[in-house]
């Protein structure tokens, strides 16, 4: 699976925990922070995306990314090659 | 409220929102009480009925709440959330609460185990994927997440806690909530008898208990009567110091408050009388004084002759006498909530309902509302709650 696809993964996971960024344009840059996405609700974000990804991590490995592109890069790397 | 001396500055009940298969609001309540009409039928929510079960559960239902919530909220927000949420700003905007500071504003949520049908649903749903388990569960699996969903959507600042008391904890969070306002712990405080969401599990159990009608029909007092039906309901009432200048459903003469040493459903005849009489101490009334009483009046057998009685010898034979939960069901938690709204509704109309269903009543020399509605004013009404595990409650209403 390409980074991008797992860019667009955390993206689509975000409409759903937070329905009012539906018709928000968002992008790697932008921090979940930014948008108004509190920290349970960033929880949820990477619970459904993991799930969406088949991977089972511990929450701790997913700290340090600043942005969703680095998410999706820390995502992305975690994948079975 | 344990004083035998009336309470000099009673607190009054300045709001009202409610829900009831009649409907959202006290029109849809009014309306139903003043026409009554058969709600029950087959309960259709998922995980409210079994496989193979020879005849489907019966009982009542909400319509969908109106939708308050932010969508990101609303989805992590069970039924009972919603529908505690629609109520509360029904009550909120009656009383015009917005005139108080919020750490001025108390709530008690009545009830404890509220939400085993959809905590069933999302066990079933995770089944051998627990490990995504929506970390949102780690907190709205807990009863107190009302406390937390009500705080976090209305300025309510001051105490706020759930309190359990089965099938009484509409109405001992009334107590509460009472108490909390005369200690001066705050100014107005939110009683709310929230929806118990009951899964075929309990349900099948209340039916092996015996508690359960087998009929859609709920017939209190009436010698057909076989048991409860389940109701969805919820009822928000706001309780206030009577200086407050908000407006005015009735006062809280008295209460009583205590336990009958049952652990089971059994009711306890001398525990019943015992509080009446206690209730009435406290507000400094005679029975004679009594002119409307608010039964719990369920429908199950034992329960029904138990209180009939215990009325009789208590010498309120004189006072108009219905029961709620003929026209609504049993809404277990939220029930001692919704019918304290219903009494003070009535009282407000100067209407009493009639009993649904009550054809031949148990105890014939008591004065039972049938038929039609009865043209009444009462002066002083005497609301009663019984729990499982004995807890009973008694509240008493003045104009």
């Amino acid at each position: 699976m390409e980074r991008d696809a797992v860019l667009a993964i955390i993206l689509q996971q975000i409409r759903t925990v937070v329905p009012e960024l539906e018709n928000q344009p968002m992008g790697p840059g932008d921090s979940m922070a930014d948008l108004g996405v509190d920290s349970v609700s960033r929880q949820e974000v990477l619970i459904l995306s993991m799930e969406a990804l088949n991977l089972d991590l511990p929450m701790v490995q997913l700290f340090g990314p600043r942005n969703i592109g680095e998410l999706a890069e820390l995502l992305h790397g975690k994948l079975p090659a | 409220m344990a004083s035998s001396r009336p309470d000099p500055a009673p607190p009054r009940v300045a709001g009202i929102g409610v829900a009831t298969g009649l409907g959202y609001g006290q029109a849809a309540l009014l309306d139903g009480m003043w026409n009554p009409r058969p709600l029950g039928g087959v309960l259709q929510r998922p995980g409210r009925q079994l496989e193979g079960r020879a005849t489907p559960f019966l009982g009542v239902e909400l319509a969908e709440p109106p939708a308050l919530l932010p969508p990101r909220v609303a989805r992590i927000t069970s039924l009972g959330g919603r529908v505690a949420v629609a109520v509360l700003d029904e009550a909120w905007r009656d009383a015009g609460l917005d005139a108080l500071a919020p750490e001025r504003i108390g709530l008690v949520v009545g009830g404890s185990n509220l939400n085993p049908r959809e905590q069933g649903l999302a066990r079933e749903a995770y089944a051998g994927r627990m490990a995504y388990l929506l970390p949102s569960h780690g907190y709205t699996a807990f009863d107190t997440d009302l406390c937390g969903l009500c705080t976090s959507t209305f300025p309510i600042r001051g105490m706020s806690c759930t309190l359990g008391g089965a099938s009484a904890s509409g109405l001992l969070a009334v107590l509460q909530a009472a108490d909390a306002v005369r200690s001066g712990r705050v100014d107005a405080c939110i009683a709310l008898g929230a929806l118990q969401d009951l899964s075929s599990f309990e349900l099948q159990a209340l039916a092996n208990l015996g508690a359960l009608s087998p009929s859609s029909r709920c017939r209190p007092f009436d010698q057909a009567h076989d048991g409860f039906l389940f109701a969805e309901a919820c009822a928000a009432l706001v309780i206030c110091r009577a200086d407050l200048g908000l407006k005015h459903y009735g006062h809280i003469l008295g209460s009583a408050w205590h336990s009958n040493g049952q652990r089971g459903p059994d009711p306890s005849p001398e525990g019943e009388l015992r509080l009446i009489r206690s209730a009435l101490a406290s507000a400094g009334l005679d029975p004679a004084q009594i002119d409307y009483v608010n039964t719990h009046g369920t429908g199950t057998p034992k329960g029904d002759d138990t209180e009939a009685a215990a009325l009789a010898q208590a010498g309120l034979g004189q006072a108009p006498i219905n029961a709620g939960k003929s026209l609504i069901g049993h809404g277990l938690s939220a029930a001692g909530t919704v019918e304290t709204a219903m009494t003070l509704l009535q009282m407000q109309a100067g209407r009493l309902h009639p009993c649904q269903h009550l054809e031949n009543p148990v105890q014939p020399d008591l004065h039972w509302v049938r038929g039609a509605p009865l043209n009444h004013q009462p002066t002083h009404a005497l609301k009663l709650s019984f729990g499982f595990g004995g807890m009973e409650g008694a509240l008493v209403l003045g104009r």
